[in-house]
Parts: C-alpha cells; sequence; structure tokens
C-alpha cells in the first residue's frame, strides 16, 4: 500500500528519508508525525532509524543502500557512522566510501540485485558499490538526465522512472533491471521521482501532493497491492522469466 | 542565504538570485549589463493597458548606462555583477503549482497546513491575482506572485479554515484579538487576504506595476465577473495581510526605543513599511521557523505581522509605493 506523507509542508519526502527491504532511515528535526507515519507502517518489520548524514537532512540524497550495504559519503561525520552501524542489523554493511560526487542518493539508484550509477563515478566507487551492496552495476542515463539517483526509483519488483524516458530507453533498462518500468510523474507533475517517492518491495511513501492517478501508477507498477514481505518475494523470483518489458 | 537590511542603493543595482541554470548562464552571458525591463503582456483584452509604454520601461535607462561602467569594477567582487532580465507578468494558471507552492512554504511560519489546497485557490482566480516570470525562461520559475483572496468565498475549505485558526492562536494581544475575531467572523465576506510574496532580490521597480496590477484586476472583477455573486466578493472593505518583520530584542524592555541609533523594526518588504503606517491596527507574533541570520541582524528576533488595511487607504498606499520606489 503507498502512503501519502509532508516533511514540514515539504512534499519531497525521498529527500528526507531512505527505504529499503531491511531498514528505513528518517531525517532528524521533522515533526514526530513523520517519524511515526513510518513506524506505523514498517515497526514489525524492520527498524526505522532517526538519523543525519554530514550533519544534514537530505539524507535520502545523501546515501544509497538496499538490503545488503549501505554506502555513506565522505562527509558523514564519525558519530553518524557509528550511529548507524549500532542502529542498522548486522547483515547489513555501512561503509563510508571516498567518493568526489558525495550525494550517492542522486548518484546511484539500486535495488537488492542491480545498480544504475552516474556515468562520471570512480572505478573504485563501482567497484565498491558492486562489493557492498552485491549488485551488477551500469553506467546509465536516464532521459538523458546523469543524475541516475534522481530520476528513476526501482524495487526488486518494478520502476519508476523520469516521464520523458523514451520507449528504447525503458526497453533497454528494462532488460539491465530485469523489472517492469513505467514512464511517470510523482507529487502532481513533478520528475524527480526519487524526491517525491521512496519505495521497497511491499510499501511505499510518497509526498502528499501526489494525485490520485500518479498513486494507481506506484500501486500498479510496484505491485503493492498484493504486497508482502520481501522474504516470500525473493524466493518467488528465481521461478520468474528472463525479461520483463 | 544571508539576507542584509534593505539599503536603498540610487544606482539600482540588482542582482537576481541566480537558483536557476538559466538564470546562471544569463548572468555568466550578461555581465556588466546593467537595465531591466518590465513589461506587462496585455492581460484582458477589453482593457486598454499602455504596453507600449512599459516596452520602453528601463529602469533610468541613461543612468544606468553611465554609471554601469563605474559599478562593474565594484561587482566584480561580488558574484556575478549585473543581470540583464525581461519579467513578464502573467495571470496565475494551474502549471504554477510548484513554483507558487515554494514562494509560500513559510507563509504561516512552520504550521503544518493544507499549502498544496492554498495553492490551488490563488491559481484558480485567474481574474485577480499576478505571476511574475522572466520572458523565455526554460525553467519557467516562478519569481513573484501576489492575489487578493477573499476570505468569505472561500471560507468553508480546509486551508482558510487553519489559516483562521493560526491568527486567532498566534494572536497574544487582547484589545487586537477582539476586532480579529470579529472581521474574521461575521465580516468575513468584506476581508481580502493580499498575499505577496517574491525572491528575496526581485528588483522593488517590479512593485508599484505589480500592485496597481492587482489593486486595477479587484476594481475590474467587481465588473467583469460573471456573476453578482462573484462581483461582490471583490468589493473589500478591509485588507488583510500577513508578513514578516524584524524587531529589536531590546525593543520590548527600552518602551519601544533602543539605543545606538538603530530602527526598532525592520521590514522585509519596502511595502510593509507603507501598510503598517496606513493600517487600522496590527499584532506582530514571534516567528519559529528556521531562519540564517545575517550579522547585522543579529540583534533582532525575526517576528510575523498580521495587519488590517481599509480599501479606502489603497489610493494612497499606490502614491505612496511609488513615490518611494522612485526615490
Amino acid at each position: 500500500m503507498a502512503t501519502r506523507l509532508q516533511y514540514e509542508n515539504n512534499c519531497e519526502i525521498g529527500v528526507f528519508s531512505k527505504l529499503t527491504n531491511a531498514y528505513c532511515l528518517v531525517a532528524i528535526g521533522g515533526s514526530e508525525n513523520f517519524y511515526s507515519t513510518f513506524e506505523a507502517e514498517l515497526a514489525d518489520v524492520i527498524p526505522v532509524v532517526k538519523t543525519s548524514i554530514a550533519g544534514t537532512r537530505i539524507i535520502g540524497r545523501m546515501c544509497a543502500g538496499n538490503k545488503k550495504g549501505l554506502l555513506l559519503p565522505h562527509n558523514t561525520t564519525d558519530q553518524e557512522l557509528q550511529h548507524l552501524r549500532n542502529s542498522l542489523p548486522d547483515s547489513v554493511v555501512v561503509q563510508r566510501i571516498e567518493e568526489r560526487l558525495s550525494a550517492l542518493g542522486n548518484c546511484i539508484s539500486c535495488n537488492d540485485h542491480v545498480a544504475l550509477t552516474h556515468p562520471d563515478l570512480d572505478k573504485e566507487t563501482e567497484e565498491l558499490i558492486a562489493d557492498v551492496l552485491g549488485v551488477e552495476v551500469f553506467r546509465q542515463t536516464v532521459a538523458g538526465n546523469i543524475l541516475v539517483g534522481s530520476y528513476c526509483t526501482f524495487s526488486n519488483i518494478g520502476g519508476l522512472v523520469h516521464p520523458h524516458t523514451s520507449i528504447e530507453d525503458l526497453d533497454e533498462l528494462s532488460t539491465l533491471l530485469q523489472v517492469p518500468l513505467v514512464a511517470g510523474t510523482v507529487n502532481r507533475g513533478s520528475d524527480v521521482i526519487a524526491a517525491g517517492l521512496t519505495v521497497n518491495d511491499w510499501t511505499a511513501f510518497c509526498g502528499s501532493d501526489t494525485t490520485a492517478t500518479e498513486l494507481s501508477v506506484i500501486e500498479s507498477v510496484f505491485k503493492l497491492r498484493e504486497a508482502k514481505p520481501s522474504a516470500l518475494v525473493d524466493e518467488m523470483r528465481k521461478s520468474l522469466i528472463d525479461t520483463y518489458v | 542565504m544571508p539576507r542584509k537590511p534593505k539599503k536603498h542603493s540610487h544606482s539600482l543595482r540588482h542582482r537576481l538570485v541566480t537558483f536557476s541554470p538559466f538564470a546562471r548562464s544569463k548572468a555568466m552571458a550578461t555581465r556588466n549589463r546593467g537595465a531591466t525591463k518590465v513589461i506587462e503582456k496585455p492581460k484582458l483584452q477589453n482593457k486598454d493597458l499602455a504596453t507600449s509604454s512599459f516596452n520602453g520601461f528601463k529602469n533610468n535607462g541613461k543612468d544606468k548606462t553611465q554609471q554601469s561602467g563605474s559599478s562593474a569594477s565594484s561587482d566584480d567582487e561580488e558574484f556575478e555583477g549585473d543581470v540583464q532580465a525581461d519579467f513578464v507578468f502573467f495571470d496565475p494558471k494551474p502549471s504554477d503549482f510548484h513554483g507558487v507552492k515554494v514562494l509560500l512554504q513559510t507563509y504561516l511560519d512552520n504550521l503544518q497546513w493544507d499549502l498544496s489546497g492554498f495553492v490551488d485557490l490563488i491559481l484558480g482566480q485567474p481574474t485577480v491575482g499576478t505571476v511574475v516570470k522572466i520572458e523565455n525562461d526554460e525553467d519557467d520559475a516562478v519569481y513573484s506572485v501576489v492575489s487578493a483572496l477573499n476570505l468569505g468565498r472561500y471560507k468553508d475549505s480546509k486551508c482558510v479554515l487553519e489559516l483562521k485558526d493560526y491568527l486567532l492562536k498566534v494572536c497574544r494581544d487582547m484589545d487586537v484579538k477582539g476586532k480579529l475575531k470579529s472581521l474574521v467572523g461575521e465580516h468575513v465576506q468584506d476581508v481580502g487576504l493580499l498575499v505577496s510574496q517574491r525572491v528575496v532580490n526581485l528588483p522593488p521597480q517590479l512593485l508599484p506595476p505589480l500592485y496597481n496590477g492587482l489593486f486595477d484586476e479587484v476594481e475590474w472583477a467587481t465588473e467583469d465577473e460573471p456573476t453578482e455573486e462573484l462581483q461582490s466578493s471583490f468589493r473589500f472593505k478591509f485588507y488583510l495581510i500577513i508578513s514578516k518583520i524584524y524587531k529589536h530584542k531590546s525593543a520590548d524592555q527600552n518602551g519601544g526605543t533602543v539605543k545606538n541609533g538603530e530602527e526598532t523594526l525592520i521590514y522585509n518588504r519596502p511595502e510593509d513599511e507603507i501598510f503598517f503606517m496606513l493600517s487600522s491596527w496590527s499584532f506582530s507574533f514571534p516567528s519559529h521557523a528556521q531562519q540564517v541570520t545575517a550579522n547585522e541582524l543579529k540583534n533582532y528576533r525575526p517576528m510575523g505581522l498580521v495587519m488590517v488595511v481599509e480599501a479606502s487607504k489603497i489610493s494612497s498606499f499606490r502614491k505612496q509605493l511609488h513615490s518611494l520606489i522612485d526615490e
């Protein structure tokens, strides 16, 4: 089920939160309402951790992660790093990386199996991503935008990309990612998908300006209406056919 | 971004806040040029707007070209120098949603309220209200918005109810509270909420045409609106204005006066000073929203200010604004 919410009158909730199948990060400083909406949905299944990154609240755009790991930019403080290591499950590898492009959330978009990255990312970073997150890495652009982390969001089930993505690009990305993709918008026509939406395999959160049409597209491509926690979905994946379009 | 108290600079150099890639590239390409033009697009076919005179409206064209030579060198130490910009006034339309919403983020301080609904009310009123953009801007960014909303017409919408509750809640002044209650209670049909927000560095030369345009539109609406009900909804008797000021921290203790010759009150927007002088009553309240405070403002506390101005005083306001900006 998709939930609509706001962070201090701001509908860009993908900026202030990061949701994966194993944990959820939420920015400090917002009202308790923001935090408790996540808690209400996720408390029994995965930990919801309040944090800042590099002293900022824009944590969703600063870090990149999936159920296997979390990558943090070089300007993350030691206390923040320690706090995250303590709060996240042991199965999650928390790693701070030395990368010039420090807004990792804008540069990397990933699920538990594949990652799309900014074309200018360092080679070492690419290897670290493959290592820490346990994914196959592809350097890509989305609708001509190099900030792939901002303009597309995908889970293990489906994905939403920038509205101006061409059909050929959509096919190509879908083949790379092995999930069905749809070009659409969030937050009443905003094309910065990842800023307005954060999603995992069984639930999604989007800004409260998102229209009913956008919400139904999200619920259908991410298959949220009949959703279950990811352990079951993982089992199903092995028996699925090779290519989705 | 650091805020400085407005200085009346006679050279009238105005640097745009370049927060969009288009504006930045314009700034890079047009260093050292100083004229800003105001173009008013014909908004009502049947009204005779002097668009031709606005096309030639160059801000002190001659003075600026003479001064731009000397001012260019002093501008080099600032980050971008003068920018050539053609501002255009448009009627609000639904596609302006995001731009207008950004401008209204801190309208009611840090309250969580139905801001989207409020923006929809403004955009749903194309006959009264103006949105300022730059000509041929690929980002289509909104630089300023003004509108006048009849509180009685929208009294049942969630955002207006929340706005009224908020105003009644923050009003600590007991004598004023009674007046406020009656204004938003029985007299609500006569009250126009004057909404006016803009980017920090918008050239003040735009203010007289912007406000003139708004008050003219209100007048035309009293004749042009399709139904009698709508026409009378624009016959405002009062304008309610919510804005922000800075009050000197020691102002309350010293009985309203401040030593060192510092100002008691600093107005964020020049027209607020005129409105305040013309207002029938007003109250201020401490502001809680996070703000970046410049060094010069460290002795000042950010406050919200609510004022009520009688509609009959508006012509005086227009004259005073004109003379204030033109000096």
